[in-house]
């Protein structure tokens, strides 16, 4: 862990003299599917280094294809994504998976590997990237990771066996043992109850200050959004519709945007 | 109609692709040779009291059921023979692969199906994980090895389940039996079987996966995946051995 | 890892059984075959291999020792075949064994088989040649039955017609058979005749005793003496002739008896004319 900072820290000194890098840019993105299901319109997005964004907006109105794209999961139709500065949609699957070590991505469900136990999920990711690690050093590193997350009791549990909080807590740490620099959240309070999902509101925001990450959460909950946000998009029809911060939008005249503060 | 036509001819160009894929990727490091033991033990060990339990049935059933007619014929010393051709040529790797489509092939369907819908899939694919590798190939290259064992074990236990079932009219000896089927054997009957039964294998695994890994979202699509990949899987193995006996008649009998 | 060694060893233990069966199977279906164990190689020059085909049994005196390996033409009116024996039973096969293509029942494969020779006690070598019989083909069997049956088929043909003028015919047989009236005449017929023949008979005893006819009558004898020696011929030499060192004296007696017999004859004949001439005179 200790080791991973000082690996970390030289890009961070760097973008501690320009604070505005941009991490992620993303311009006029299009995505349909099928004949006429045109789920995004254009949306121009840029994140900076060290900030949390929020993207609000209804089911369906293409958040998480978004944050898909970022990662390369959905290959758009049209438009430019950059990361890193490099634009993700033309290299090479080898290249790509560079790049996908250096973000972290946390799913709806948390999507642990059911097959597996909590430490082996956790390993799984681990030993596939960083094979210089002995048994012992994964396995310190798992349990530290699972303390972060406050679940280090769970770890010979599967996964069918925990609760849907620990799953996505669980899914959380798996995401960090790799020490991303970006993390995209796809709905992480949802399906939870109101003190759950306030805990994971908070564990998002303990990561971003502990690990200096730059963060993506896409939601519609929006005591999540008023905690993490450092800044808001609201999206509607494929497209963005509202920028601001929290305080910003909820003076906003808008009936759309209004109706998320409502 | 057409549109029906096309749909079918897309599913196996898709599928086509989908095992290209595996040709390419398995030759292609990092080896998951843990996953494939696992898979090989879930396949092959977990599957065995079922292949064994239709095996003895099917060696037993066979010798009862062709009795009468060569009794008619005063031809019963040639029961244990034609009872170990039909189970070594044909009964045993059809039955096997039949089993193992409704046992193996459902469950890869299902498995990944439910994998792909709760993202798991995805959750390796931005891990920089191959999941085609580390799921698909392990898995196929799995069935393609465990099959021909498993069909082996069903050999085995329908020749037993043969003696008994000789056993229940008559009277003959362990070893006379045993002689009599092999003085009937040939490679001819045995290599082409065996050859047969990996291309059973990995079509089990292949349909499996695929089924599994083009699963659409919401958790019904997961069912449909495994049922989808029963019935391919069935179908595939029947088109595949009518095939396989062609070949093995053009090329080797004469 | 203390997880994966508690399926690993069930893996090992299955993969390893699944493994052997294949191999004893392999093993076994290859022992039937002789591909493994010791053997060596005789082959045989046949006209005709009568359908025997790659694979067929080879046996000796009824024991399957191996099997065939190769068939080859060679020119338009011989195949050689080659066969695989194995090495245990080389010890009995001797160089003047000989080679026949027989069939396994009649509906059975064919059957190459060894048959022992008789003098020889050397025994084969690896690669040897051995002498064929030529088996007897299912085509002769054919044929000869065949030729059977066209007799029997001429043969009942015949009979039909014989019967069928026996039953219908007016020929004497058929008449015969048929007719009461006729068999009642032919019955006469034959007790007049043997009565007949009676009279002739004595005339003959008659006649023979007449000097006129002796000649004759002596030729006859010598014909059937002659057709005797015939006969006898094929029997050993010496045997032939005491025979005829013995008929000819039994010849030299027989005529002497009868140059007896004819003087006592004619003496009888004379005093028999007598008493007629001496009968007729007293009645004239």
């Amino acid at each position: 862990m200790i080791k991973e900072k000082e690996n970390i820290e030289p890009k961070t000194k760097k973008t501690k003299e320009e604070s505005k890098t941009p991490m992620i840019v993303i311009k006029d993105l299009h995505k349909t599917f099928g004949k006429d299901n045109k789920v995004l319109q254009g949306v121009n997005l840029t994140v900076n280094k060290g900030e949390d964004l929020v993207i609000l907006g209804r089911s369906g109105s293409g958040k998480s294809v978004t944050i898909k794209c970022i990662v390369g999961l959905i290959e758009p139709d049209k438009g430019e994504i950059k990361v890193f500065d490099e634009n993700v949609l033309n290299l090479s699957k080898k290249d790509l998976n560079e790049i996908r070590v250096r973000i972290g991505f946390l799913f709806q469900s948390g999507a642990l590997y059911d097959s597996m136990s909590v430490r082996e999920n956790l390993a799984f990711t681990l030993r596939k990237h960083k094979s210089e690690l002995t048994a012992e050093e994964i396995e310190s590193e798992v349990i530290e990771a699972l303390d972060n997350v406050g679940l280090a009791d769970a770890i010979d549990k599967m996964p069918s066996e925990l609760s849907g909080g620990m799953q996505k807590r669980i899914g959380l740490a798996r995401t960090l043992i790799l020490k991303p620099e970006i993390i995209l959240y796809d709905e992480p309070t949802t399906g939870l109850d109101t003190i759950t999902s306030r805990e994971i509101s908070e564990l998002i925001l303990d990561i971003k200050h502990k690990q200096k990450t730059t963060s993506i959460i896409i939601t519609h909950d929006m005591a999540c959004a008023k905690l993490t946000a450092d800044r808001i998009m609201v999206l509607k029809d494929g497209k963005i519709h509202a920028e601001g911060t929290y305080e910003e939008l909820e003076k906003d005249e808008d009936e759309w945007v209004r109706s998320f503060f409502e | 109609m057409i549109l029906t036509l096309r749909n079918t001819f897309t599913e196996i160009g898709n599928a086509t692709l989908f095992a290209k894929q595996f040709f390419k990727e398995v030759f292609v490091p990092p080896y998951e040779a843990k996953e494939l033991l696992k898979q090989c033990y879930i396949i092959g060990y977990k599957s065995l009291p079922l292949v064994a339990i239709t095996g003895f049935i099917m060696g037993l059933v066979l010798t009862l059921q062709s009795r009468p007619t060569l009794v008619k014929f005063g031809a019963e010393s040639w029961l244990p023979g034609m009872v170990a051709l039909s189970l070594i040529r044909e009964i045993a790797p059809v039955i096997t692969a039949l089993i193992c489509a409704g046992k193996i092939s459902s469950g890869i369907g299902a498995e990944l199906g439910s994998m792909k819908v709760t993202e798991q899939i995805d959750a390796m694919e931005v891990s920089a994980i191959n999941p085609y590798n580390y799921l698909v190939v392990t898995r196929i290259l799995a069935c393609t090895l465990m099959v021909p064992l498993l069909v082996f074990f069903a050999d085995a236990i329908g020749i037993l389940g043969g003696y008994i079932g000789v056993n229940i009219h008559g009277d003959v000896n362990f070893y006379r039996y045993m002689t009599q089927i092999f003085q009937s054997l040939e490679f001819l009957d045995l290599f082409p079987a065996t050859i047969k039964t990996f291309f059973f294998g990995f079509f089990i695994g292949m349909i499996g996966c695929y089924k599994g890994f083009n699963a659409a979202n919401g958790t019904e699509s997961v069912g449909r995946a495994a049922n989808s990949a029963v019935v391919t899987a069935s179908l595939a193995i029947f088109i595949l051995d009518m095939v396989a006996v062609q070949i093995t008649d053009l090329f080797f009998v004469q | 890892m203390e997880k994966q060694s508690g399926y690993t060893w069930k893996l090992g233990m299955f993969v390893t059984i699944g493994s052997l069966l294949f191999i004893l199977a392999v093993y076994f279906i290859g022992k039937q075959k002789n591909l493994f164990g010791s053997t060596f190689n005789i082959t045989s020059q046949f006209k005709t291999v009568s359908g025997l085909e790659v694979g067929n049994n080879v046996r000796f005196s009824g024991i399957n020792i191996g099997t065939v390996e190769e068939i080859r033409l060679i020119n338009d009116s011989s195949v050689v075949v080659s066969m695989v024996i194995k090495e245990e039973v080389k010890e009995f096969i001797k160089t003047d064994a000989r080679t026949s293509i027989g069939s396994d029942g009649l509906m059975g494969d064919k059957v190459l088989t060894i048959s022992p020779g008789v003098k020889s006690t050397k025994e084969i070598e690896n690669g040897g040649k051995l002498a064929s019989m030529q088996g007897i083909e299912m085509n002769d069997i054919m044929k000869s039955v065949k030729k059977s049956m066209d007799n029997v088929g001429v043969i009942s043909e015949e009979l039909a017609i014989f019967s069928h003028s026996m039953n219908n015919g007016n020929g004497a047989l058929a008449r015969l058979v048929r007719d009461d009236k006729m068999a009642a005449s032919v019955s006469n017929t034959l007790s007049n005749l043997e009565s007949g023949t009676k009279g002739f008979s004595e005339n003959m005893e008659a006649a023979k005793s007449n000097f006129l006819f002796k000649g004759y009558f002596k030729k006859k004898e010598k014909q059937k003496e002659k057709a005797a020696e015939e006969v006898k011929e094929k029997k050993e030499e010496q045997a032939e002739k005491a025979a005829k060192e013995k008929e000819a004296k039994e010849k030299e007696a027989k005529e002497k008896e009868e140059k007896a017999k004819e003087e006592k004859a004619k003496a009888e004949k004379q005093k028999e004319e007598d008493a007629k001439k001496a009968a007729e005179k007293a009645k004239s």
